[in-house]
Protein backbone atom coordinates (compact mmCIF):
# COMPACT_ATOMS: atom_id res chain seq x y z
CA UNK A 1 0.00 0.00 0.00
CA UNK A 2 1.67 3.19 -0.63
CA UNK A 3 1.20 6.53 1.19
CA UNK A 4 -1.61 8.43 -1.03
CA UNK A 5 -3.51 5.10 -0.94
CA UNK A 6 -3.29 5.19 3.37
CA UNK A 7 -4.13 9.09 3.00
CA UNK A 8 -6.98 8.49 0.81
CA UNK A 9 -8.31 6.38 3.08
CA UNK A 10 -7.46 8.03 6.10
CA UNK A 11 -9.28 11.08 4.35
CA UNK A 12 -12.03 9.07 3.63
CA UNK A 13 -12.58 7.34 7.16
CA UNK A 14 -11.95 10.71 8.84
CA UNK A 15 -15.43 11.98 7.03
CA UNK A 16 -17.96 9.86 8.80
CA UNK A 17 -22.19 10.46 7.89
CA UNK A 18 -23.25 13.09 9.58
CA UNK A 19 -26.76 12.10 11.21
CA UNK A 20 -29.30 14.82 10.29
CA UNK A 21 -30.81 15.41 13.47
CA UNK A 22 -33.31 18.02 12.52
CA UNK A 23 -30.96 19.20 9.89
CA UNK A 24 -33.48 18.82 6.92
CA UNK A 25 -36.32 19.55 8.46
CA UNK A 26 -34.78 23.02 9.71
CA UNK A 27 -33.86 23.46 6.10
CA UNK A 28 -37.95 23.37 4.99
CA UNK A 29 -38.87 25.36 7.77
CA UNK A 30 -36.82 28.47 5.56
CA UNK A 31 -37.99 27.35 2.37
CA UNK A 32 -40.34 29.98 0.47
CA UNK A 33 -44.27 28.93 0.28
CA UNK A 34 -44.57 27.03 -3.32
CA UNK A 35 -45.30 28.77 -6.11
CA UNK A 36 -49.27 29.30 -6.78
CA UNK A 37 -50.11 26.41 -9.00
CA UNK A 38 -51.76 28.21 -11.92
CA UNK A 39 -54.86 25.67 -11.31
CA UNK A 40 -57.62 28.25 -12.14
CA UNK A 41 -55.85 29.31 -15.58
CA UNK A 42 -55.79 25.99 -16.55
CA UNK A 43 -59.32 25.42 -16.00
CA UNK A 44 -60.03 28.41 -17.75
CA UNK A 45 -57.96 27.51 -20.77
CA UNK A 46 -59.11 24.00 -21.21
CA UNK A 47 -63.08 25.33 -20.70
CA UNK A 48 -62.88 28.24 -23.01
CA UNK A 49 -61.05 25.71 -25.82
CA UNK A 50 -63.66 22.94 -25.15
CA UNK A 51 -66.58 25.67 -25.48
CA UNK A 52 -64.38 26.93 -28.89
CA UNK A 53 -64.49 23.63 -30.30
CA UNK A 54 -68.01 22.53 -29.43
CA UNK A 55 -69.19 25.84 -31.70
CA UNK A 56 -66.64 25.43 -34.47
CA UNK A 57 -68.58 21.15 -34.52
CA UNK A 58 -71.61 22.85 -34.16
CA UNK A 59 -70.91 25.38 -37.01
CA UNK A 60 -69.25 22.94 -39.19
CA UNK A 61 -72.35 20.26 -38.64
CA UNK A 62 -74.78 21.83 -40.61
CA UNK A 63 -76.44 23.24 -37.10
CA UNK A 64 -75.36 19.70 -35.23
CA UNK A 65 -77.62 17.46 -37.36
CA UNK A 66 -75.39 15.46 -37.09
CA UNK A 67 -76.14 14.73 -33.32
CA UNK A 68 -79.87 14.23 -33.90
CA UNK A 69 -79.57 11.97 -36.35
CA UNK A 70 -77.17 9.89 -34.11
CA UNK A 71 -79.38 10.14 -31.52
CA UNK A 72 -82.20 8.58 -33.53
CA UNK A 73 -79.85 5.69 -34.53
CA UNK A 74 -78.92 5.09 -31.38
CA UNK A 75 -82.98 4.79 -30.33
CA UNK A 76 -82.99 1.98 -33.27
CA UNK A 77 -80.67 0.30 -31.96
CA UNK A 78 -81.44 -3.34 -29.92
CA UNK A 79 -81.91 -2.90 -26.36
CA UNK A 80 -79.38 -5.31 -25.80
CA UNK A 81 -76.69 -3.29 -28.21
CA UNK A 82 -77.18 -0.45 -26.26
CA UNK A 83 -76.54 -1.83 -22.89
CA UNK A 84 -73.43 -3.65 -24.62
CA UNK A 85 -71.85 -0.33 -25.75
CA UNK A 86 -72.91 0.87 -22.25
CA UNK A 87 -71.15 -1.81 -20.45
CA UNK A 88 -67.89 -1.66 -22.53
CA UNK A 89 -67.76 2.44 -22.39
CA UNK A 90 -67.79 1.77 -18.90
CA UNK A 91 -64.93 -0.83 -18.25
CA UNK A 92 -63.07 1.41 -20.41
CA UNK A 93 -62.86 4.12 -18.66
CA UNK A 94 -62.40 2.10 -14.99
CA UNK A 95 -59.72 0.30 -16.59
CA UNK A 96 -58.07 4.10 -17.54
CA UNK A 97 -59.34 5.38 -14.27
CA UNK A 98 -57.63 2.44 -12.14
CA UNK A 99 -53.91 2.68 -14.14
CA UNK A 100 -53.80 6.30 -14.00
CA UNK A 101 -54.66 5.92 -9.92
CA UNK A 102 -51.92 3.16 -9.53
CA UNK A 103 -49.51 4.68 -11.75
CA UNK A 104 -49.48 8.13 -9.27
CA UNK A 105 -50.12 6.20 -6.17
CA UNK A 106 -46.57 4.17 -6.80
CA UNK A 107 -44.83 7.52 -8.06
CA UNK A 108 -45.83 9.12 -4.56
CA UNK A 109 -44.73 6.15 -2.76
CA UNK A 110 -40.71 6.10 -4.51
CA UNK B 1 -37.55 1.84 -7.58
CA UNK B 2 -35.63 4.73 -5.87
CA UNK B 3 -35.88 8.15 -7.37
CA UNK B 4 -32.41 9.54 -8.92
CA UNK B 5 -30.95 13.05 -8.26
CA UNK B 6 -32.11 14.37 -11.40
CA UNK B 7 -35.85 13.23 -11.44
CA UNK B 8 -36.26 14.80 -7.57
CA UNK B 9 -34.54 18.48 -9.72
CA UNK B 10 -37.10 17.65 -12.23
CA UNK B 11 -40.39 17.24 -9.32
CA UNK B 12 -38.76 20.46 -7.99
CA UNK B 13 -38.38 21.86 -11.27
CA UNK B 14 -42.12 21.28 -12.32
CA UNK B 15 -44.60 21.09 -9.15
CA UNK B 16 -41.67 22.82 -6.90
CA UNK B 17 -42.90 19.77 -5.14
CA UNK B 18 -40.62 20.49 -1.69
CA UNK B 19 -41.31 17.02 -0.43
CA UNK B 20 -38.63 16.05 -3.26
CA UNK B 21 -36.24 18.68 -2.45
CA UNK B 22 -36.50 17.49 0.93
CA UNK B 23 -35.29 14.26 -0.34
CA UNK B 24 -32.39 15.69 -1.99
CA UNK B 25 -31.35 17.53 1.12
CA UNK B 26 -31.60 14.26 3.47
CA UNK B 27 -29.31 12.60 0.32
CA UNK B 28 -26.74 15.43 -0.02
CA UNK B 29 -26.80 16.85 4.08
CA UNK B 30 -23.85 14.58 5.43
CA UNK B 31 -21.29 15.77 2.73
CA UNK B 32 -22.06 18.76 2.69
CA UNK B 33 -22.25 19.24 5.99
CA UNK B 34 -19.16 17.52 6.25
CA UNK B 35 -17.14 19.38 3.72
CA UNK B 36 -18.11 23.34 5.89
CA UNK B 37 -16.79 21.37 9.17
CA UNK B 38 -13.35 20.70 7.42
CA UNK B 39 -13.46 24.18 5.45
CA UNK B 40 -14.30 26.08 8.57
CA UNK B 41 -11.98 23.97 11.12
CA UNK B 42 -14.99 22.14 12.81
CA UNK B 43 -16.64 24.96 14.00
CA UNK B 44 -19.57 22.71 13.46
CA UNK B 45 -22.53 26.04 14.52
CA UNK B 46 -20.60 28.20 11.41
CA UNK B 47 -20.69 24.71 9.34
CA UNK B 48 -24.73 23.89 9.66
CA UNK B 49 -25.35 28.22 9.00
CA UNK B 50 -23.66 27.52 5.81
CA UNK B 51 -25.15 24.46 4.97
CA UNK B 52 -28.58 25.89 5.20
CA UNK B 53 -27.56 29.35 2.99
CA UNK B 54 -26.38 26.06 0.60
CA UNK B 55 -29.56 24.21 0.43
CA UNK B 56 -31.87 27.47 0.58
CA UNK B 57 -29.65 28.96 -2.36
CA UNK B 58 -29.93 25.98 -4.11
CA UNK B 59 -33.62 25.81 -4.49
CA UNK B 60 -33.74 29.75 -5.20
CA UNK B 61 -31.47 28.70 -7.99
CA UNK B 62 -32.45 25.19 -8.87
CA UNK B 63 -33.34 26.71 -12.66
CA UNK B 64 -30.01 27.35 -12.96
CA UNK B 65 -28.94 23.50 -12.57
CA UNK B 66 -28.79 22.22 -15.92
CA UNK B 67 -27.84 18.56 -15.19
CA UNK B 68 -23.89 19.07 -17.35
CA UNK B 69 -22.54 18.57 -13.59
CA UNK B 70 -23.62 15.66 -11.07
CA UNK B 71 -25.78 17.54 -8.57
CA UNK B 72 -23.60 16.82 -5.32
CA UNK B 73 -20.99 19.03 -7.52
CA UNK B 74 -23.02 21.69 -8.23
CA UNK B 75 -24.43 21.80 -4.42
CA UNK B 76 -20.61 21.83 -3.30
CA UNK B 77 -20.13 24.97 -5.48
CA UNK B 78 -22.94 26.72 -3.86
CA UNK B 79 -21.76 24.98 -0.37
CA UNK B 80 -18.13 26.62 -1.24
CA UNK B 81 -19.37 30.18 -2.60
CA UNK B 82 -21.45 30.49 0.81
CA UNK B 83 -17.77 29.61 3.13
CA UNK B 84 -15.78 31.88 1.06
CA UNK B 85 -18.48 34.61 1.00
CA UNK B 86 -18.52 34.40 5.00
CA UNK B 87 -14.60 33.63 5.23
CA UNK B 88 -14.06 37.23 3.32
CA UNK B 89 -16.47 38.73 5.48
CA UNK B 90 -14.68 37.67 8.35
CA UNK B 91 -11.41 38.76 6.32
CA UNK B 92 -9.60 35.10 6.81
CA UNK B 93 -10.13 33.76 3.22
CA UNK B 94 -6.05 33.48 3.03
CA UNK B 95 -3.60 31.58 5.12
CA UNK B 96 -3.43 30.29 8.66
CA UNK B 97 -3.69 32.16 11.74
CA UNK B 98 -2.28 29.73 13.85
CA UNK B 99 -3.33 31.46 17.32
CA UNK B 100 -6.71 31.27 16.53
CA UNK B 101 -6.04 27.62 15.45
CA UNK B 102 -4.86 26.68 18.75
CA UNK B 103 -7.65 28.65 20.84
CA UNK B 104 -10.40 27.57 18.56
CA UNK B 105 -12.96 25.01 19.76
CA UNK B 106 -11.71 21.70 18.14
CA UNK B 107 -13.76 18.61 18.99
CA UNK B 108 -11.21 16.35 17.64
CA UNK B 109 -8.87 17.31 19.80
CA UNK B 110 -10.70 15.40 22.37
CA UNK B 111 -9.39 11.83 20.62
CA UNK B 112 -5.34 11.60 20.17
CA UNK B 113 -3.55 9.17 17.60
CA UNK B 114 -4.15 9.35 14.14
CA UNK B 115 -7.63 10.83 12.92
CA UNK B 116 -6.51 13.68 15.55
CA UNK B 117 -3.48 14.05 13.85
CA UNK B 118 -4.43 13.89 10.68
CA UNK B 119 -7.23 16.27 10.84
CA UNK B 120 -5.02 18.76 12.40
CA UNK B 121 -2.45 18.55 9.86
CA UNK B 122 -5.22 18.87 7.09
CA UNK B 123 -6.41 22.24 9.02
CA UNK B 124 -2.25 23.48 8.96
CA UNK B 125 -2.96 23.31 4.89
CA UNK B 126 -3.46 26.79 3.58
CA UNK B 127 -7.23 27.07 2.21
CA UNK B 128 -6.70 26.33 -1.61
CA UNK B 129 -4.72 23.15 -0.74
CA UNK B 130 -7.11 22.14 2.25
CA UNK B 131 -10.50 22.44 -0.13
CA UNK B 132 -8.46 20.73 -3.28
CA UNK B 133 -7.70 17.74 -1.09
CA UNK B 134 -11.40 17.93 0.99
CA UNK B 135 -13.01 17.60 -2.60
CA UNK B 136 -10.82 15.22 -4.94
CA UNK B 137 -9.82 13.00 -1.88
CA UNK B 138 -12.09 12.82 0.98
CA UNK B 139 -15.33 13.26 -1.22
CA UNK B 140 -14.26 11.47 -4.39
CA UNK B 141 -14.58 14.43 -6.96
CA UNK B 142 -12.49 14.56 -10.00
CA UNK B 143 -9.95 16.84 -10.92
CA UNK B 144 -12.32 18.55 -13.16
CA UNK B 145 -15.36 18.28 -10.63
CA UNK B 146 -13.16 19.59 -8.21
CA UNK B 147 -12.02 22.76 -10.56
CA UNK B 148 -15.86 23.34 -11.24
CA UNK B 149 -16.60 23.61 -7.40
CA UNK B 150 -13.79 25.83 -6.69
CA UNK B 151 -14.34 27.98 -9.97
CA UNK B 152 -10.22 27.89 -10.71
CA UNK B 153 -8.63 26.10 -13.55
CA UNK B 154 -7.85 22.09 -13.58
CA UNK B 155 -3.94 22.44 -13.40
CA UNK B 156 -4.51 24.93 -10.29
CA UNK B 157 -6.34 21.88 -8.50
CA UNK B 158 -3.96 19.09 -9.74
CA UNK B 159 -0.79 21.20 -7.85
CA UNK B 160 -3.03 22.09 -5.00
CA UNK B 161 -3.58 18.61 -4.34
CA UNK B 162 0.02 17.35 -4.79
CA UNK B 163 1.11 20.38 -2.67
CA UNK B 164 -1.88 19.62 -0.10
CA UNK B 165 -0.55 15.56 0.04
CA UNK B 166 3.13 16.51 -0.26
CA UNK B 167 2.34 18.29 3.31
CA UNK B 168 0.68 16.10 4.63
CA UNK B 169 2.93 13.13 4.11
CA UNK B 170 5.65 15.66 5.72
CA UNK B 171 3.53 16.54 8.90
CA UNK B 172 2.49 12.54 9.19
CA UNK B 173 5.83 11.12 8.96
CA UNK B 174 5.62 9.08 12.24
CA UNK B 175 2.57 7.59 11.12
CA UNK B 176 3.88 5.93 7.72
CA UNK B 177 1.63 3.31 6.17
CA UNK B 178 4.10 0.58 8.01
CA UNK B 179 2.55 2.11 11.44
CA UNK B 180 -0.57 2.02 10.31
CA UNK B 181 -0.62 -1.56 9.50
CA UNK B 182 0.61 -2.46 13.10
CA UNK B 183 -2.06 -0.73 14.90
Amino acid sequence: MNQEDWLDRELREAAPYIDDEGFTARVLQQLPPPRRRHDLLRAVILLGMAFLASVLAYVVSDGGRFVSVTLERLAALPALWVFGLALASGLVIAAAGATAAISKSRASLT
Amino acid sequence: MELTDADLVARVLVDDDQHAFSELVRRHQSSVRGLLRQLTRTDIALADDLAQQAFLRAYKNIRSFRGEARFSTWLYRIAYNCFREDARRRKELVGIDEEQLQTQHDPQAADPGLRHDLMRALNLLPLNERSAILLCCQNGLSHDEAARVLDIPLGTVKTNVLRGREKLKRMLADWGPHQVKQI
